[in-house]
């Protein structure tokens, strides 16, 4: 939701909040690093010397800073990520290895969060370091984590204190789930435009990138599918062209994945799919941007992408051989299962079946998205409805029909309300088959009519009270704009 | 990654140590042998053997990957200054900072991890893979490792910053339920948008087993169907229906580039779809431009020069597997007969059976279909095809091609003369006899000698008189006795009957004194008489039986053998 009345409000806000984080990821940082060197120098050398000492000062140094501007400190761990404060420390070259052995500390005590409060000694840390050391020996590791804190106790050990994994552990998968599938979404957007942009130029796109890229996105969607789905609804983060290129791609392996290709094959369908509009590399930008209808002749240099696309694949260097794959899938994408759409065929040509499954997902992405020359979207729901219920559109029905069983009742990304009178968007489809019209759903605008700032409130249509009666339910389908929601801001 | 000082107080570097020595010396092997060689075997066993200690002290080994370095618990279990020899910098190098081993990986995983490492230390800079993406498609599950920040990180997916909403919360309340209100099932027709579960269809919601099933044949279908066909004809499509120029000289650019590369490659069938295509593309297309149109033909003639017929034959021969008949056979049909000469010049040389079998048949076809390449051939006498085309005209027994034999009988080379002769005599026709005949008065011994036995074979009357010359006149004092012997022979089958009366002169004693022709020629004739098996010519040969020159006698009694088998 966005004002542009509070513009200048909002941008300082968010310089503020991007120092901030600067501030915390060179702090917080600085604080794991001094916190493993500590620990390293413990378990090479006996307390007393310097090397030990002056680790110790440092630590005590790094917390001091950090407290000095936050108060207090919350280290946590979200499977590979470590957070200070809710910020992410990027792991880099000099310090993954020094990370990684911190989580790994930490995992083998089961610590989720480590709390430093303002008033942490320096004597404090090297009682919690030592114990590390000498309780991960132990042979049972059992309860590691119960023996460490009742040491600590009894040790008057106050301003360190640790909580663990479980519990927290679903709400950090899902924080990790969230935080892998943004940042793999943002790599996606970035190596395709940079493979449009090097065909723009006539450079040579790395293909490297665009592999590994289709292998994050493959490994996302097999973990957690959900995270990378919710960002698809994603709008005005880039270029159409690129986002929509992520979508496509993210949407074909999800869409692989239900009808249940193996990871092989969901990356050679992956791969088609991010390169199936390279052909708009070619399309001139005043044609590809113009916000106004297309005459004729700019609609057949629109239609011209399917194949200009499988040229430029067809002289795409970096492939060990030529992606034949990726080429048909760009040259087939716009066509219907009757052959006709576009381009046409003269010689005898049978549709792959990823072909026709990039076709589904480009399809419902396109009427989902706001683009230059469609300047309204549809709603989910009614896409899929259009799809299934429309011959003339041209689409497999089988593949529409896995389509409308991947994505239920209600689309990620609709907005609904709720018989409370909430307005809330579709988060996932219940996992539960049983209640396909019941997804999970995050609360948007609350039952006072008050704005619910992103991520929203997650709620459970399946949730019953104790009579067995549904605690919300869906009335409506509504239109997002019309609250002046940014769907997509609740699922980054 | 387990405690930290578990499995430094059980296990000691040493161990580690030995495991890193262990797998390097066997990437080395899997590199250098195939895996049906012992040392690449004992290599594997090596390697599970060096897991045996470790695996007693812990599960999993986490190795710090740094340039020349490998580290294990802070301390260096491998090294290697030299990066080229460096088993960490072949990992490093592209990206690789944590790998770790873990129980269970010495089964199969180990082997495949090595492998591929070696697969990606050779790669070009270039190329579309790397240590990352090639590990990533191995699919390991015993084997992690950590390639950090790769790709870096995009632009940041931000939230936007929530300003105050658009209206008060009161007058947004009412908005919702207005909005409900709108669209209540009260209303006689339920606007758009209103939910009801009756809408939905639920069958939607999961596929049946004839779906189901759909899905699994298009998958399998995917992965058997012609790829490289099906974008070929995407290929000539945009060609055929578009009028642009520059459309037009893309397609071929890139037909230029994929051509070697399918022939190489062995897609014999796309090659012979691209021949076929271009030819047909250059008669159709209206508005070609003369230079393009030229490059469109150009394929079907390049395709027939002969370096690249001859790379393609060399192809067939060292690729390992053996040659779809089929794809071969379309691809030389789309030959030009002048790649003729290239294959019968390749066929010799051939290593592998199938293929030669396989070629032979083709170049068979080739040469059925083009009997003026036969011939021009056959007279470019200094063409290194023409050993093999007269074998393969004798072999197909062409026709045709027997004037072209005839120019070969001018060839210096004894032996080529020779060849012709018996692909002449295999000919058989009035023609080719005529041919073998003019072989008769050959400057070489063994080519007479093949011609008298081939005319003598076939009867052939029309070398009668220069049979004659040599069995009734004394002109042909060189030849020596199996030579006249088979003159002789040859006169007896081709005169049959007709051939005993002089015969008989030559054999018996005649006139008043009783003279006698040399005994050589007399033994000819009595072997001739063998050979035409009537009572006349038993009659001759037994009233010579007690000749008194013993080599007559002998001639004569085996002759006469023919008449008692």
């Amino acid at each position: 939701m966005t004002d542009p009345l509070g513009g200048r409000q909002d941008a300082e806000d968010q310089r503020s909040a991007t120092d901030e984080e600067g501030f915390l990821r060179h702090s917080g940082r600085a604080l794991l690093l001094s916190l493993y060197a500590a620990l390293r120098s413990l378990k090479l050398y006996p307390l007393e010397n310097e090397t030990v000492q002056k680790a110790l000062d440092d630590l005590q140094a790094s917390a001091g800073a950090l407290i000095e501007a936050e108060d207090e400190i919350e280290v946590r761990m979200a499977g590979d990520f470590i957070f200070v404060n809710s910020t992410r420390l990027r792991l880099e070259l000099d310090n993954y290895a020094s990370f990684s052995q911190i989580l790994s500390i930490f995992r083998t005590f089961d610590i989720g969060t480590l709390h430093v409060g303002a008033k942490v000694e320096r004597r404090e840390w090297q009682v919690f370091l030592s114990l590390l050391l000498s309780l991960s020996t132990r042979e049972d590791p059992e309860d590691l984590l119960d023996e460490l804190q009742s040491r600590l106790a009894r040790a008057d050990v106050a301003g360190l204190s640790l909580e663990p994994r479980s519990g927290a552990h679903d709400m950090d998968e899902q924080e990790m789930a969230r935080e892998m599938a943004k940042r793999t979404y943002s790599q996606g957007v970035a190596v395709t435009k940079d493979v449009v942009n090097s065909v723009r130029m006539g450079r040579a796109a790395s293909i490297k990138r665009v592999k590994r890229v289709v292998q994050g996105i493959v490994d996302q969607v097999l973990n957690n599918e959900t995270s990378l789905i919710g960002l698809t609804t994603l709008r005005d983060y880039d270029e159409y062209t690129f986002t929509h290129s992520v979508n496509v791609c993210i949407f074909s392996i999800a869409l692989g994945k239900k009808i249940g290709l193996t990871k092989t094959q969901l990356y050679d369908l992956g791969l088609a799919a991010l390169l199936h509009d390279v052909g708009k590399a070619r399309v001139p930008l005043d044609v590809l941007n113009k916000t106004t209808s297309l005459d004729e002749d700019e609609w057949r240099i629109i239609q011209e992408h399917p194949w200009t696309g499988a040229l430029t694949l067809f002289t795409m260097r970096g492939y060990d051989e030529t992606p034949y794959r990726s080429i048909l899938v760009a040259y087939e994408h716009h066509m219907k299962t009757d052959l006709t759409g576009y381009p046409r065929s003269r010689r005898s040509r049978e549709l792959g079946i990823y072909s026709k499954l990039v076709a589904v997902a480009d399809g419902f992405d396109a009427a989902t998205t706001r683009r230059s020359y469609q300047t309204i979207p549809i709603q989910p729901d009614e896409v899929l409805r259009e799809m299934w219920e429309n011959p003339r559109r041209g689409y497999d029905k089988v593949m529409v029909k896995a389509l409308i069983n991947l994505m239920g009742v209600y689309p990620v990304g609709t907005c609904v309300i709720l018989d409370t009178f909430e307005v809330a968007v579709v988060a996932q489809a219940n996992p539960d088959p049983a209640f396909i019209n019941r997804p999970l759903l995050k609360v948007v605008i609350n039952e006072d009519g008050a704005v619910v700032p992103p991520p929203g409130k997650t709620v459970d249509l399946g949730g019953r009270d104790a009579a067995g009666n549904f605690l919300h339910s869906i009335v409506k389908v509504t239109n997002p704009e019309r609250y002046g929601i940014t769907v997509g801001d609740y699922f980054v | 990654m387990t405690a930290v000082s578990d499995s430094e107080i059980i296990l000691p570097p040493s161990q580690i140590e030995e495991l890193l020595r262990t797998l390097v010396k066997a990437q080395r092997a899997f590199q250098m042998y195939l895996p049906n060689n012992p040392i690449y075997h004992r290599a594997m066993g090596n390697v599970r053997d060096a897991f045996k200690p470790v695996w007693g002290a812990t599960d999993e080994v986490i190795l710090t990957i740094e340039e020349t370095e490998c580290i294990w618990e802070e301390t260096v279990v491998y090294q290697q200054l030299n990066k080229t020899e460096s088993f960490s910098w072949s990992l490093y190098k592209d990206g690789m900072r944590i790998l770790v081993l873990q129980r269970g990986c010495e089964q199969d995983e180990i082997v495949r991890f090595l492998q591929t490492v070696n697969q990606a230390k050779h790669l070009p800079t270039d190329a579309g893979d790397d240590l990352s993406t090639l590990l990533w498609e191995q699919d390991f599950e015993h084997i992690l490792y950590r390639f950090p920040e790769l790709l870096g990180d995009g632009a940041p997916l931000e939230v936007a910053v929530m300003g105050p909403p658009s209206a008060p919360p009161d007058e947004v309340r009412s908005e919702v339920k207005k909005d409900v209100e709108e669209g209540t099932p009260a209303d006689e027709s339920r606007p758009k948008g209103v939910v009801d579960i009756d809408d939905f269809d639920s069958t939607l919601y999961f596929l049946d087993d004839s779906e189901v099933k759909y899905l699994a044949d298009e998958v399998e279908r995917e992965y058997s169907r012609d790829l490289r066909a099906s974008a070929l004809a995407g290929l000539f499509d945009v060609f055929e229906l578009n009028q642009r120029p520059d459309v037009h000289q893309e397609v071929i650019d890139i037909l230029d580039v994929l051509f070697p590369n399918l022939l190489n490659a062995g897609e014999f069938r796309a090659c012979a779809a691209v021949l076929r295509e271009t030819q047909a593309l250059a008669k159709v297309t209206e508005d070609l431009t003369p230079e393009l149109r030229e490059r469109l033909r150009g394929f079907d003639r390049r395709l027939s020069e002969p370096t690249i017929v001859g790379q393609m034959m060399q192809s067939l021969d060292e690729g390992g597997m053996p040659p779809n008949e089929d794809d071969v056979a379309v691809l030389l049909r789309q030959l030009r007969p002048e790649a003729l000469e290239t294959i019968v010049i390749w066929l010799p040389r051939l290593a592998s059976g199938p293929v030669r079998t396989l070629l032979e048949s083709l170049a068979d076809e080739l040469a059925t279909a083009n009997p003026q390449e036969v011939l021009r051939l056959l007279r470019t006498h200094e063409s290194e095809a023409l050993p093999g085309i007269i074998a393969q005209v004798a072999r197909l027994q062409l026709s045709p091609a027997v004037a072209g034999l005839g120019s070969v009988l001018e060839h210096p080379d004894e032996g080529l003369r020779l060849s012709a002769v018996g692909a002449l005599g295999g000919i058989g026709t009035p023609g080719a006899m005529t041919q073998v005949e003019r072989a008769l008065g050959d400057s070489d011994r063994a080519v007479r000698l093949a011609a008298v036995k081939l005319v003598g074979e076939r009867g052939y009357k029309g070398a009668q008189r220069r049979v004659e010359e040599v069995v009734l006149t004394k002109r042909r004092r060189d030849i020596d006795f199996s030579e006249r012997r088979a003159f002789f022979e040859a006169y007896a089958l081709i005169l049959e009957e007709g051939a005993v009366k002089a015969l008989a002169e030559i054999l018996r004693p005649r006139g008043f004194l009783q003279r006698k022709r040399n005994p050589e020629q007399r033994m000819c004739a009595a072997l001739a008489l063998g050979r035409i098996t009537s009572p006349d010519a038993q009659a001759v040969l037994e009233s010579v039986a007690t000749d008194r020159d013993r080599q007559v006698r002998n001639a004569a009694a085996a002759a006469l053998k023919a008449f008692k088998e």
